[in-house]
């Protein structure tokens, strides 16, 4: 047994020295500076989710009757959410684990046994799937125990108890990767999972809006609350890992530490049991699984050579890339699931205006109206710099290991980037417009508004995708086994910032003249001649800010990439 | 139509290359050795305008690479050392690709395409997503597609690596067949027998400073063994 041991912290070495190196090595003041502005990011949304749990538990506190069912409800959801949370974030992390990374290949060439090698793997995979989900329901928790005023037994055996959360959900997570990779190849599982699981989030989802739970709010349907409230009091499955984490904490809440045993008793002797079993399955199948893995996979579809359609007029750079770029795009499984993704959130952001009761609203209806098109242009532009950072900010990174053929071919770096940008822009461009149009004639705005909206957009597009291109080409990130997530980091921090600073500016910047505008024309007067300037300014602001932000972070883009060496 | 002056490239206070000045004239294949580290690659990404040197110039027939750069990369083929690919490409779409990259006339694409994937015995496998091919077959796709535009200048990292020795005699014919046809080609290696075989000049290459240059006997003759091979020539001189 102390061999096993041994062999399992040796094969976990490289995983923690390569955590721990960068950490106790002298850094560059860039690298420290950009840990901390990430740490400090990361602190501030765990101090934002305890501030929102610690209000939103008190408020429910003080509803007589009812604050306990609503708290001890929620936190049943939570923790039944968080549960389904880290068996789908373990079953995809403990395939790339146990499966697909590329250091497999040299571990299971050395003289360790197939369950050790699984048994290293799958902590590494537990610890990776499950500590967001854990450090970021925390606060929730944090703030339970201050509202009731909990001990120090509370907080401890939550903590315990969510380890053990995890562990059940990655030893679950685990052993369906193990018996799944026999049915399916492990590369393409991953996909087709990715693909599931969004679906189903997203239909259940768009289902879930289009039952309106607005209206759970109105007084009108009060009776089918309180009718709901009542089925709230129904118990969950005592055969659940959820509900046995549930009822511990809820037990040790109230200070019953025999009972609270009992329940985080049951979460980690099963906890143990399914390692057990892990490691059991691991002996008979885990090898075998991988030995599968190894093999090619089959081709489903045949792919025919040619230039895409409407190419023609490009010069051969940019039929060559815009070639490259559309075919390796819809021929990456992964970004299926978001071109889904992008679909369910039109189809959701239109029916929203489309059910807002702005008759009930007690300002006048064409005041409301024209006020929440002008908001709109702004939650549009932000929900495009969300999608922008989603395709174009990690365009430049998707290159990855073959940037050699980028700086080896006979065109300029500034050309590849316009040829990157023009390839994001038009489908962009073409989203924004819709969504901007359709909710405004949803809202029957004034002519004026609709083309104030459709002008502001039209013009805050290119800069809004340049800026993520530029900072991508800045910041790029070819080591990355997926260069989709590097939106997450520094770089990708810092195109979101701007953004939001450049869409900011250009509202504020048109809140005033579209305001004189819309009361001269609802009062049928003219407006005065300072109006008129202030006008004229602005909007001049809002074309130079606008082409600034094309060409300056184009710019900086090709500088930077210039200077990345493949 | 190649010629490297007084070549120099510094990371920090680290010269990789320093002062390298070569000439190779049109039809040469000149063999570029040295041990690891000793500055090869990055002489290489050099040539190949991949990287930007501190000092000294680059002129690929006749054109400056840091003043033209990308007319001197049209008359280059690069080959890598690593054959890093787009995966989701099949080698036939891979090739339209840098066809269309390097301006090959698209009337004559089809026939060029097809006679280059021929001679790599890669015609069965053209459409095919690279991401299934084996590294031999990456390293054959980007000889090539390094070969399509019919380059004037072959530049050339560790050819052999990952080939199967029916490939590595092919290419080496190949080699031969194209500088006689007029390519210059310019080619670093660890495999001796290669360049002994292939190469009409050897350089060689320790610390960044070139240290030798010539033929396969005036190697031999500057290390003072009479009746060496290349290897211990090799040996003596980085020793």
């Amino acid at each position: 047994m102390p061999g096993f041991f041994k062999d399992v912290l040796i094969l976990l070495q490289p995983r923690f020295l390569s955590f721990k190196n960068p950490l106790v090595a002298a850094n560059s003041k860039k690298e420290f500076y950009r840990n901390l502005f990430l740490g400090a990011a990361g602190f501030l949304f765990w101090i934002g989710i305890f501030i929102i749990s610690l209000r939103t538990l008190k408020y429910f506190y003080r509803i007589e009757g009812l604050g306990d069912i609503l708290v001890f409800k929620l936190l049943s959801m939570l923790v039944l959410t968080s549960f389904s949370f880290l068996i789908f974030s373990s079953i995809l992390t403990s395939l790339s684990k146990l499966y697909l990374s590329r250091d497999l290949v040299l571990v299971h060439s050395m003289p360790v046994s197939g369950n050790r090698i699984f048994t290293a793997r799958w902590i590494e995979s537990t610890a990776d799937s499950s500590w967001m989900v854990v450090i970021y329901t925390l606060p929730v928790f944090v703030a339970l125990g201050i509202v009731n005023k909990a001990g120090f037994f509370f907080y401890l055996n939550t903590a315990l108890v969510l380890l053990s959360l995890s562990f059940t959900s990655s030893g679950i997570g685990s052993l369906f990767v193990m018996a799944a990779v026999f049915i399916v190849p492990a590369g393409r599982m991953k996909s087709i999972l990715l693909f599931l699981g969004f679906t189903l989030f997203l239909t259940i989802f768009i289902v879930f809006r289009l039952l309106k739970p607005e209206q759970l709010v109105d007084p009108e349907v009060f009776s089918t609350v309180v009718v709901y409230l009542d089925t709230l009091k129904a118990p969950s499955s005592p055969l659940l890992p959820s509900t046995w984490v549930y009822d511990s904490i809820k037990e040790s809440l109230s200070g019953s530490v025999k009972s609270s045993f009992f329940h985080s008793g049951l979460s980690w002797s099963f906890a143990a049991v399914m390692l057990f079993i892990n490691i059991l399955m691991a002996d008979l199948i885990y090898c075998r699984g991988f030995s599968k893995t190894q093999t090619a996979s089959f081709r489903v579809f045949k792919y025919k050579d040619s230039d895409l359609p409407l190419t023609g007029l490009l010069s051969g750079a940019g039929r060559a890339f815009v070639g490259k770029e559309i075919k390796t795009f819809f021929r990456d499984q992964t970004q299926w699931s978001q071109l889904l993704l992008i679909g369910a959130l039109v189809i959701i952001y239109i029916f929203n205006f489309s059910v807002l009761p702005l008759e009930k609203a007690p300002i006048k209806t064409i005041y409301l109206q024209n006020l929440l098109s002008f908001l709109n242009m702004g939650l549009c532009l932000f929900v495009l710099t969300a999608v922008a950072g989603r395709f174009a900010y990690p365009a430049v990174s998707t290159e990855r290991d073959a940037f050699w053929l980028v700086k080896a071919a006979p065109i300029k770096i500034k050309t590849i980037l316009w040829i990157k940008f023009f390839i994001y822009f038009f489908p962009l461009l073409i989203l924004s417009e819709i969504l901007i149009v359709a909710t405004n004639i949803i809202l029957q705005v004034e002519t004026f508004m609709m083309v104030l909206s459709f002008i502001s957009v039209l013009l805050m597009v290119p800069g809004i995708v340049a800026i993520g291109i530029g900072f991508g080409a800045t910041y790029p990130d070819f080591k990355s086994e997926n260069p989709a997530q590097s939106v997450t980091s520094f770089g990708g921090l810092l195109f979101m910032m701007i953004c939001a600073g450049f869409i900011m500016a250009v509202i504020i910047l048109e809140a005033g003249p579209v305001y004189s505008i819309f009361m001269a024309s609802v009062h049928q007067r003219s407006m005065t001649i300072l109006q008129w300037i202030w006008t004229i300014l602005s909007f001049s602001m809002v074309v130079v800010i606008s082409i600034i932000a094309i060409f300056l972070p184009m710019r900086f883009g090709e500088k930077g990439l210039s200077k990345v060496l493949p | 139509m190649i010629l490297l002056e007084n070549l120099t490239k510094k990371y920090g206070v680290f010269t990789a290359v320093s002062d390298l000045s070569i000439t190779i004239p049109k039809k040469e294949i000149f063999g570029f050795i040295g041990p690891n580290g000793a500055g090869k690659t990055t002489t290489i990404k050099m040539m190949g305008g991949i990287m930007d040197p501190t000092s000294g110039s680059i002129n690929i027939c006749g054109i400056n690479m840091k003043d033209e750069p990308e007319k001197a990369k049209k008359n280059i083929g690069f080959i890598p050392d690593r054959p890093y690919l787009y995966e989701k490409l099949t080698g036939k779409e891979f090739l339209r690709f840098i066809g269309n990259l390097y301006g090959v006339d698209k009337k004559t694409f089809a026939a060029k395409a097809e006679e280059k994937l021929n001679i790599f015995s890669l015609l069965s496998w053209a459409d095919e997503l690279i991401e299934s091919y084996s590294h031999g077959m990456k390293q054959r796709l980007i000889m090539a597609a390094a070969l399509l535009h019919d380059p004037e200048v072959l530049i050339v990292d560790e050819p052999m690596v990952g080939l199967d020795p029916v490939a590595v005699r092919m290419v080496k014919d190949l080699f031969k067949q194209l500088a006689e046809r007029g390519m210059t080609i310019f080619m670093s290696t660890h495999t001796l027998k290669v360049a002994e075989d292939v190469c009409d000049r050897i350089g060689i290459i320790n610390k960044g400073v070139l240290i030798a240059t010539g033929t396969v006997g005036d190697l031999k003759k500057k290390s003072l063994l009479a009746d060496a091979d290349l290897e211990d020539a090799f040996i003596k001189l980085t020793s």
